[in-house]
């Protein structure tokens, strides 16, 4: 009986009366063979330092990375090098959609987002990726940006009222929130300051496209009251007056800010008072 | 003739300065472990280093700084001292004093 049952069952198997779909990792999908894909390597040449070993000067490592296995963006390389190749490699990531603004990076020499940048897919030419120039290096793509830090904390960035609303919510009318359209974007990822020759030269004093930028955004904001103190505390020599309308922060932001005009705004409060 | 040094000698000799001077603003029993750990990381890592090599000189000050800024809080009280600094102060006692 029992031999039976075990014959019936294999015959059914073997040719089904009912059309089964077969699942995709049944034979016929797995003897499909892959169409072949020509390897398109690519080389990265990228900024290496260790402070472990700081008598060791700073140098390019060079990695290939075959792109068909690749995402499209550069932070997507970096990535795959840091897991398959070399874990040793230092680099700040975080949200990969541009919006923290951790892996700020100068790639081809131009300051950027690693994670909004395109792998350029020709073979023949090699992509170099340093840190932020003009800063000091931590380790590998890791620049300090703790004085840029401070710079911002330096400018009092949250809003200063005497005159809050007694309950509920501080309204704005649409005309003053439209004001603060192309200032608030700004994620702080440091690219427009460090491209920035007058932010190079004179990084202690001079407070940078940035910081400047987020500075204007609190003094076009309507609920804000301390806009005379703001203004007096950039009324000096170094802090505004260094920004020289060189615009490279405009062309390098890789959110399409313009710092530059912020900037332009302050020195026209700053004229009109 | 009093010894010329250089900027960044004045910068090395002002941040040891700068750290034993922190050693002072802490409780007295924690003192010398402090004194002990300021002198023993600036010795090793000053004899591990070419005074030649500027870059490295200056990478290891601004880390020191960075250090130092946080030991100098007032909320630090108390340090931990190695095996290998009470050895390496044992060893510079014998030097001086065999």
């Amino acid at each position: 009986m029992l031999s039976i049952v075990t014959r019936s069952s294999a015959r059914r198997l073997q040719s089904p009366i009912i059309p089964l779909r077969s699942f995709s990792s049944s034979v016929a999908a797995l003897q499909a063979v892959p169409t072949e894909t020509r390897p398109l390597n690519k080389e990265f040449k990228i900024y290496r330092w260790n402070p472990d070993e700081p008598q060791k000067k700073p140098e390019l490592q060079s990695y290939t990375i075959n792109l068909n296995e690749c995402g499209p963006m550069i932070l997507d390389a970096l990535i795959k090098i840091k897991n398959e190749v070399d874990p040793t490699l230092t680099f700040r990531r975080s949200c990969r959609e541009g919006i923290c603004g951790s892996c700020a990076m100068n790639i081809n020499g131009q300051n950027t987002l690693a994670c909004l940048s395109r792998i350029d897919r020709n073979e023949n030419k090699d992509t170099k990726i340093y840190p932020l120039p003009h800063m000091y290096v931590v380790k590998d793509l890791v620049p300090d940006l703790t004085l840029f830090y401070k710079q911002y904390k330096s400018i009092e960035p949250y809003l200063q009222t005497d005159n809050p609303p007694a309950q509920g919510e501080f309204l704005q009318s649409p005309e003053d929130r439209k004001k603060l359209d192309g200032l608030y974007e700004c994620i702080l990822c440091a690219c427009c300051s460090t491209s920035c020759p007058s932010y190079w030269w004179n990084q202690d004093e001079y407070l940078g496209p940035a910081t400047l930028m987020q500075a204007y955004r609190w003094i076009a904001d309507s609920r804000d009251t301390y806009k005379a103190h703001r203004k007096e505390k950039l009324q000096n020599e170094m802090s505004l007056y260094r920004c020289h309308t060189i615009f490279n922060c405009a062309r390098t932001c890789p959110k399409g800010l313009n710092p530059a005009a912020a900037i332009a705004q302050i020195k026209l409060h700053l004229a009109a008072d | 003739m009093p010894v010329r040094h250089s900027g960044l000698q004045k910068e090395v000799l002002a941040l040891y300065r700068r750290a034993l001077r922190m050693v002072r603003t802490k409780p007295p029993p924690s003192r010398d472990k402090f004194r002990l750990f300021v002198r023993y990381s600036f010795k090793t890592q000053a004899a591990a280093v070419s005074p030649r090599s500027v870059g490295t000189v200056e990478h290891l000050i601004r880390r020191g700084q960075r250090q130092l800024e946080t030991y100098e809080h007032p909320a630090v009280r108390d340090c931990q001292v190695s095996r290998e600094m009470r050895d390496w102060e044992v060893q510079e006692r014998r030097r001086w004093h065999p």
